[in-house]
């Protein structure tokens, strides 16, 4: 008798170094990849669109690039959230409402950039509808489901991304983040995320949900792969108005520095408190792998996700306020009693979470004064089963879509860089379940959360195996 | 009737936008799930020097400085 290898396929670090070595060609990479999507999208639905006329005339034109050698992305198939404009196609957003507008005239420009390098684009992935939700229940096209367990919810709202690249579909998505939706998927799918300081990365041509606090950026099986499409995209564009005028960091090279000389602390009060035991057993193996007890409390932390709450209702209210009231009927029931809420909600709250936004960000920078990395839950828990409403956290009965963002609002609200690394075994009756931790660290210091996440993932502490998908 | 779902009828009116009566009462959880987000925010102490966290930058015509 023969047991079947688990499928695994390779990193985009390898797949880049064999197309520029000329070992391997583009063409393959990227049939692989489509052949992946194929053979296993009916059972985790995560491609809204896939793209592979497009994207195997592209992998022949790398293949046949003079600067092909020195592509960083040589033939590295990736997909996108469908909030990402692709040439020719609408930018449906999660919505079917975007899918009467025209079709984006170009690509977004962090696509063009990944492609720059030799990326090619395979396809765009579903999210909640206007990226308002942590599940990918969307009811339009139908959920997201977990590659590590089907039955489960992907977490969202970029939960496309994050199962492609836990399927084996892709290894490298981009996704975004306003409250949580690259961490949160992260963790409930086992991939590592990255979520970069606010007005790190420009979103141009990209689907906003709420400017002031919408983030892009990339999910990945290794960390490696996450900093390699990270310096990729870097540098500012004058499209972005949110986009800070800063050079480029590059960290691929930091890696190898791992965590020696950094600060390191552990994330007090809320960050405990609404954690249940999978999430505190997670947090407390990253802490004692780095070997700190340093617990950090930072004050006002559920006003900050207040904060986050009523901006996120204000400005993803008014952006929609047209279709509302045209066509309310046409928007998910998931999202549309919500959105018809959040667009009566008073200036003067909306004015005022600003202010306390401002008031976090200033108390936080104080406390990051003394560390360099904190550490904390990325969710309450590990995946729910899909169709779950409410969770017991905290001795309380919470609505459980929320819920999933508690510990990733407060932090996206003042805009810090996180990595989620995904960490297995912590939840002893669904050991096959992931649950990510959040690596945070000061404004624009990416690289300190990506040299400590390296640090775990070489000490085997935090891993993204792919689903083995049948 | 309360003070908040008066100020939603009312809103909503104003706004143009329709609450069909199955979605009412789903619209009206949500406005007080905000309301009391509101509440919070009251409690922080602020002073007429905390400043906003959304900062306009003006935006400058893309000519050579030294057109002129």
């Amino acid at each position: 008798v023969t047991t079947a290898a688990p499928f695994a396929p390779p990193t985009a670090q390898r797949v880049a170094a064999a197309v520029r070595e000329g070992s391997a060609s583009a063409r393959a990479a990227v049939q692989a990849a489509l052949d992946r999507v194929a053979a296993t999208d009916a059972r985790i639905n995560a491609f809204s669109s896939v793209l592979a006329e497009r994207a195997l005339k592209r992998a022949d034109a790398v293949d046949a690039s003079p600067r092909r050698a020195r592509m960083t992305l040589a033939g590295v198939p990736f997909a996108v959230k469908n909030l990402f404009d692709i040439a020719g196609l609408p930018t449906l957003a999660g919505s079917t409402i975007e899918r009467d507008r025209p079709p984006a005239p170009r690509d977004a420009l962090l696509v063009r950039r990944l492609e720059a390098e030799g990326a090619v684009l395979v396809g765009a992935l579903h999210m909640d509808e206007y990226a308002y939700g942590f599940t990918t229940e969307n009811t339009h096209y139908g959920p997201t489901r977990n590659p590590h367990d089907p039955q489960r919810i992907a977490g969202g709202s970029s939960g496309g991304s994050a199962a492609a690249v836990a399927a084996g579909q892709v290894p490298l998505a981009l996704g975004s983040d306003t409250n949580g939706s690259i961490r949160v998927p992260a963790s409930l799918c086992g991939v590592f995320g990255l979520k970069p300081t606010f007005g790190r990365l420009p979103r141009t041509g990209s689907y906003p949900f709420v400017a002031s606090l919408d983030h892009l950026g990339p999910f990945a099986r290794s960390v490696g792969d996450l900093a390699l499409a990270y310096d990729a995209m870097q540098g500012p564009h004058p499209d972005d108005p949110a986009c800070a005028r800063r050079d480029p960091a590059p960290v691929s090279g930091e890696l190898s520095r791992g965590a020696d000389g950094l600060r390191i602390g552990v994330l007090g009060g809320w960050f405990r408190r609404m954690a249940l035991p999978e999430a505190l057993g997670a947090v407390d193996a990253v802490a004692q792998a780095l070997g700190t007890s340093r617990l950090i409390e930072w004050p006002e932390v559920e006003a900050a996700r207040a904060a986050a709450f009523l901006i996120t209702c204000a400005e993803g209210a008014e952006l929609h306020l047209d279709d509302l009231r045209r066509r309310p009927q046409d928007f998910d029931p998931m999202t549309r009693d919500r959105f018809l809420a959040n667009a009566l909600i008073p200036a003067a709250w909306a004015v005022r979470a600003q202010r306390v936004r401002q008031h976090f960000a200033r108390l936080v920078a104080r406390s990051l004064e003394g560390v360099d990395v904190l550490i904390a839950p990325a969710t309450p828990c590990v995946a729910p089963p899909i169709g779950t409403d409410s969770l017991e956290i905290d001795g309380r009965t919470l609505p459980a879509r929320a819920s999933m963002g508690l510990l990733t609002q407060p932090v996206s609200c003042i805009g810090l860089p996180v990595v989620t690394v995904p960490l297995w075994g912590h939840a002893d009756a669904l050991p096959h379940l992931p649950v990510g931790v959040q690596l945070i660290a000061a404004p624009w210091r990416e690289d300190r959360c990506l040299r400590v996440a390296a640090a775990l993932q070489d000490m085997g502490l935090c891993s993204a195996p792919v689903a083995q998908v049948s | 009737v309360d003070a908040t779902e008066a100020y939603v009828s009312a809103a909503a009116a104003a706004l143009g936008l329709h609450i069909a009566p199955g979605q009412r009462a789903g619209v009206l959880g949500y406005f007080r799930l905000a309301e009391a987000m509101a509440g919070q925010l009251q409690a922080v102490a602020l002073t007429p020097a905390d400043e906003s966290g959304s900062v306009f930058e003006p935006v400058a015509p893309q000519v050579p400085e030294d057109s002129a």
